[in-house]
């Protein structure tokens, strides 16, 4: 029950992480080498199936056809426009390499391709972090950068060979955007600042994240007025960075007209203004004599802000621009908690505890802010932007798991800051260290430097233990759950459980090319990518109340079930279930979210408070609700599940993930037939009756009429 | 006649002379059937209680009520309309926290139907507080407070009209889902602007602004790295340590086993903590950066040997000591996990 409502589940529109603790049971969701992978070659789980499968279509049929893409294949029977709502710079990075490697005659498939992006983006994020670091600081402290953010946990969930994620080369374009960005304000070269926009135009094209960068940018430039650290390299850093980032950044279709309308992208127009305003009076004041300056500023200060105020309020109330700040300050979670079930499910959408933190970070988040102690001591330029980047970060951070990612570059170049300014003192030197002090005696020197030794290994005893940390945690937790699912005997023999592909092998054989599969959304873009039918649902959550009919129907009883799924035209069903095996993961544990989100759709249907005994209790022995026994969820979970005796010590129909003995053994359906089982009853997949003779759906005769 | 009057006037029992008056007459007036009678006599009080309510609602949009109001217009027939009826407890010495927060909401919801174009007399909100009528409150079988029932015009309230707190939180708007679901009258809540934040925010920088105005001939203190560097550092700890999650999902400080009387500090889980534990970590953090800060202090200042060597094992000291501990808090959370450094 704790992990039930705890964990959620399920992942949301961009990655995953699996974190569930598996209570009692052997089996550890894990995947397997990369070379494994190129066996398997599965692009590790869900929603990086439909970044393949954009991918495999620009590829076979040009950019243009892609950004016209209408997927009628999924979210059936509305269809998904494409082109227009994805971000296409993973899309067209990993059309763009496939393509030169086919130009230069080395055949390669896309698919090797899209698996070996996240690691040579990875790559590449080491070396940015590396130069922007040694930016900041120094070139020792850059290596100990790259070498943190090579391995740290919180980035290498995405850059495992098999994850095909937005986020992957996003990092990369972050650090590189802000790596040119700080060079372009040492320089206050149109150089630097035209390549720091080009980088920024990449961001845009990949990730939602790039909002971050338009805002942290211009509170950098913020700052260093407010500190009179006002200069032309600045100037013209911003100037420039701000006119064609906002030009270029329009260019992408997904985002649009959205920098010049919405409130998060308003702040740097602010400081644009700001900014050019500032120069004028440093110009002015240059001009112009001290008395006549000061009756100028204060004409012009006033003037400016009642023009500001004036247009807010005229803005704001013809309602084209909302002052939505609160919307940022006040935690998301608890905003979406009390609205929208389908955002509180997700796991990812949770405030972060200290042990996600530790977890991730390790060593690398008690010594960061020693980092950013040596950095606010010795204050300049770019360090104030690399303070500023750790505060607002490790905020969001705190605010959502998710956001760690956003985190991690930073903690990785504060602390490599922190441990190298450590090292420099204690790590070889002696030449330096010897030539002031002559008076004291060599006896002593030895002492210390017998002591720089003691502290020296300690320190490499730390980041040693980091190391093994890191690998633990990527081989245990991160290499992505895959659709491969293995599991541990007693004696460290491993078995592999392939029933997710063997279900999704069977549904392409042995469905009709046309058919239509309901499942619950986490299961969209696999059905999509891995069997090639059409799904009702998946992992792109834009129509809440289409997912909350399919929600309704695994919460129905049978009949009422039927209607909703002929309506949808469903001609098969596909549920995954964990009894046997003990796999924590699956739909009864996800149930009660389902059955949340038809609730807020169809309240007059389905209420929570059915599925629970009236204790409150979330049980499926006998003592359960009987409106969740007689559910189609939980009469598909189970069908002849009673007549199964797993183990002798336990009675017939035994979940082993919920550790109880179902409560309704006899069950018998009307509408429906079992399908499909796979070995370990991972994958059930039941086939709807088609009883009326009509194949036209009501649903296609209603739009029709 | 006059029978029936004693028990018109027994059901009604507010009634004012002047209405009982007006009644008699009427009583008297028409004549002789009881059927007629009782018809009107119900009638007469039914008007006489929408009357009031609507009197009471036009002036408070959740009505208090006692016990004896409660019973006469709530609980007795006749009536037309419904009921809502928060059962609370709000007086101070009762502590209840979550009865203040349900009464914003609730008061919002009311307020949203007291001043709607919809409005109409076929629902009234209303709150019982304890302390006022804790009779209704054993009459009903209660025990919990906050709860919210809903009294339909016709018969008695069923399983579904008691609200269900625990499973869907008291937000205004979950509230009236679910009178819409009882009623089919929609509440459209509308809440009124929130000026506490921007007011806040104004107090601030009115009081920042006036330091620094206070302090105008000695900004120093604007350009004191030391300060600004410890507020840093300061946030950055309060964020890694997991006080947001505290803020947003209020776990207690720490646990009570009601069997032995131990204490814990730390959850058992990796999914949550309590406020203690993430105290213990925030102290262990800056202890290991306070550690970090002092090894580079030790090296670089140009204090005696002797200091500098206390300061460098003072330094080296707090990292690796106080990181081992936090490893083996860690470890002890999260199951299964095989790295320790020192200690267990």
């Amino acid at each position: 029950m704790d992990g039930l409502t705890d964990s959620g589940h399920g992942h949301f529109n961009t990655k995953h992480k699996w974190r569930t603790e598996f209570s009692g049971c052997n089996y550890v969701v894990k995947n397997d080498t990369v070379a494994n992978h190129m066996r398997v070659v599965s692009l590790s789980s869900f929603l990086l199936r439909f970044n393949y499968r954009s991918t495999h279509h620009l590829t076979s049929n040009g950019f243009y056809e892609f950004l016209n893409w209408f997927d009628e294949r999924a979210w059936y029977p509305l269809g998904r426009i494409v082109g227009g709502t994805v971000y296409p710079g993973l899309m067209v990075t990993a059309g763009l390499i496939h393509y030169v490697l086919n130009l230069l005659h080395m055949t390669v498939h896309i698919r090797d391709v899209c698996v070996f992006l996240a690691p040579i983006f990875s790559g590449l994020t080491a070396i940015s972090t590396f130069l922007l670091t040694r930016e900041l600081w120094n070139q020792g402290a850059g290596l100990l950068a790259a070498c943190f953010i090579a391995i740290v946990p919180g980035y290498i969930s995405r850059s495992v060979a098999g994850s095909f994620d937005n986020e992957g080369i996003a990092i990369f374009a972050l650090q590189f955007t802000y790596y040119l960005w700080v060079k372009s304000v040492k320089t206050g070269s149109v150089f630097w600042t035209i390549g720091c926009c080009l980088s920024y135009f990449y961001m845009v094209s990949a990730w939602g994240g790039y909002v971050f960068i338009i805002n942290l940018i211009p509170l950098h430039v913020f700052v260093l007025l407010l500190m009179q650290r006002y200069s032309r390299r600045v100037y013209i850093a911003y100037s420039t960075f701000y006119i064609v980032g906002l030009v270029l950044s329009m260019q992408i279709p997904f985002v649009g007209f959205q920098p010049i309308r919405t409130s998060e992208h308003m702040a740097a127009a602010g400081v644009f203004a700001l900014l050019q305003a500032y120069a004028f009076l440093q110009y002015l004041k240059d001009r112009l004599t001290k008395q006549e300056f000061q009756t100028l500023f204060f004409l012009g200060v006033s003037l400016a802000a009642g023009v500001v105020f004036l247009t807010v309020i005229y803005l704001t109330y013809t309602g084209k621009f909302s002052l939505s700040l609160m919307r940022y300050l006040c935690p998301p979670p608890r905003y979406a908690k009390i609205h929208i079930p389908i955002i509180a499910s997700v796991s990812e959408h949770q405030p972060t505890t200290w042990v996600s933190f530790f977890f991730d970070l390790h060593i690398l988040v008690c010594t960061f802010p020693a980092g950013l102690w040596f950095c606010i001591k010795n204050i300049n330029d770019e360090r104030v932007f690399v303070a500023l980047y750790a505060i607002s970060a490790v905020y969001f951070a705190g605010v959502m798991v998710r956001l760690m990612l956003t985190l991690t570059p930073v903690v990785c170049m504060l602390s490599a800051i922190a441990f190298s300014s450590v090292f420099e003192h204690y790590l070889g030197d002696d030449q330096k260290k010897d030539s002031p002090p002559t008076e004291d005696s060599s006896d002593e020197d030895d002492k210390r430097n017998s002591g720089n030794l003691i502290v020296t290994m300690l320190m490499l005893m730390l980041l040693m233990m980091f190391a093994v940390h890191c690998t633990w945690v990527t081989s245990n937790a991160y290499s992505s759950p895959s659709v491969v699912l293995a599991s541990y005997n007693h004696d460290g023999s491993r078995n592999i459980l392939d029933d997710f592909r063997e279900a999704y092998y069977w549904l392409r054989q042995n469905t009709d090319e046309h058919a239509r599969v309901m499942s619950w959304w986490d299961y969209g873009y696999q059905i999509a990518g891995m069997a090639n039918r059409t799904t009702l649902v998946d992992n792109n959550t834009w129509n809440n109340s289409h997912i909350a009919l399919v929600g309704k129907a695994m919460s129905s009883n049978e009949s009422a079930a039927y209607q909703i799924m002929q309506s949808l035209d469903v001609d098969y069903v596909l549920i995954i279930f964990g009894g046997v095996i003990g796999y924590s993961g699956d739909d009864i544990n996800k149930f009660l979210w389902m059955v949340r989100i038809a609730e807020g759709e169809h309240p007059k249907d389905i209420r929570e408070s059915d599925y629970f005994t009236p204790q409150g209790e979330f049980r499926v022995d006998k003592a359960g609700s009987p409106t969740l026994l007689n559910c189609l969820m939980y009469k598909m979970s189970y069908y002849r599940f009673g007549e199964m005796q797993l183990d002798f010590r336990t009675p017939p129909g035994f979940d082993r993930t919920r550790n109880a003995e179902i409560g309704n053994k006899d069950i018998k359906f009307k509408h429906l037939e079992e399908a499909f089982t796979s070995e370990h009853w991972l994958v059930r997949i039941y086939k709807v009756k088609n009883e009326g003779s009509s194949r036209t759906s009501s649903f296609l005769r209603k739009a029709r009429s | 006649a006059r029978r029936l009057m004693r028990k018109c006037s027994d059901r009604g029992a507010k009634m004012n002379d002047a209405s009982v008056q007006t009644l008699l007459d009427i009583l008297s007036g028409v004549g002789e059937k009881n059927v007629t009678n009782s018809l009107l006599c119900t009638k007469t009080l039914l008007m006489e209680k929408v009357g009031q309510m609507m009197d009471w609602a036009s002036k408070r949009s959740v009505i208090r009520m006692n016990g004896e109001k409660f019973r006469r217009f709530v609980k007795a027939p006749p009536r037309n309309y419904s009921v809502v009826v928060m059962f609370t407890a709000l007086q101070p010495q009762r502590q209840c926290g979550v009865c203040k927060q349900a009464d914003e909401e609730y008061q919002i919801l009311a307020n949203s139907w007291r001043y709607s174009s919809a409005f109409t007399n076929k629902i009234f909100f209303a709150s019982v507080d304890f302390d006022e009528g804790s009779d209704i409150f054993h009459m009903l079988n209660m025990n919990s407070a906050p709860t919210f029932m809903h009294f339909p015009s016709k018969g008695k309230p069923k399983r579904a009209d008691t609200y269900e707190l625990q499973v869907r939180g008291f937000a205004a708007e979950q509230i009236s889902r679910w009178i819409a679901d009882r009623t089919d009258i929609n509440v459209r809540v509308i809440r009124p602007p929130n000026y506490a934040g921007p007011l806040m925010l104004g107090f601030l920088l009115a009081v920042v602004g006036s330091l620094v105005y206070l302090r105008r001939n000695n900004l120093e203190f604007l350009y004191n790295k030391n300060a600004w560097a410890f507020a840093a550092l300061c946030f950055v700890l309060i964020m890694t340590s997991g006080q947001m999650w505290n803020h947003i999902r209020g776990p207690p400080y720490a646990h009570k086993n009601p069997n032995t009387g131990q204490v814990s500090y730390i959850h058992g889980s990796s999914q949550a903590q309590f406020v203690a534990e993430t105290h213990i970590v925030l102290l262990f953090n800056s202890a290991v950066t306070f550690g970090m800060v002092l090894l580079h202090e030790a090296a670089t200042s140009d204090m005696d040997i002797g200091k500098r060597k206390i300061m460098c094992i003072a330094g080296i000291g707090l990292v690796v000591l106080f990181f081992s501990w936090l490893l083996s808090i860690f470890r002890a959370k999260y199951h299964g996990y095989p790295y320790s450094f020192l200690m267990n």
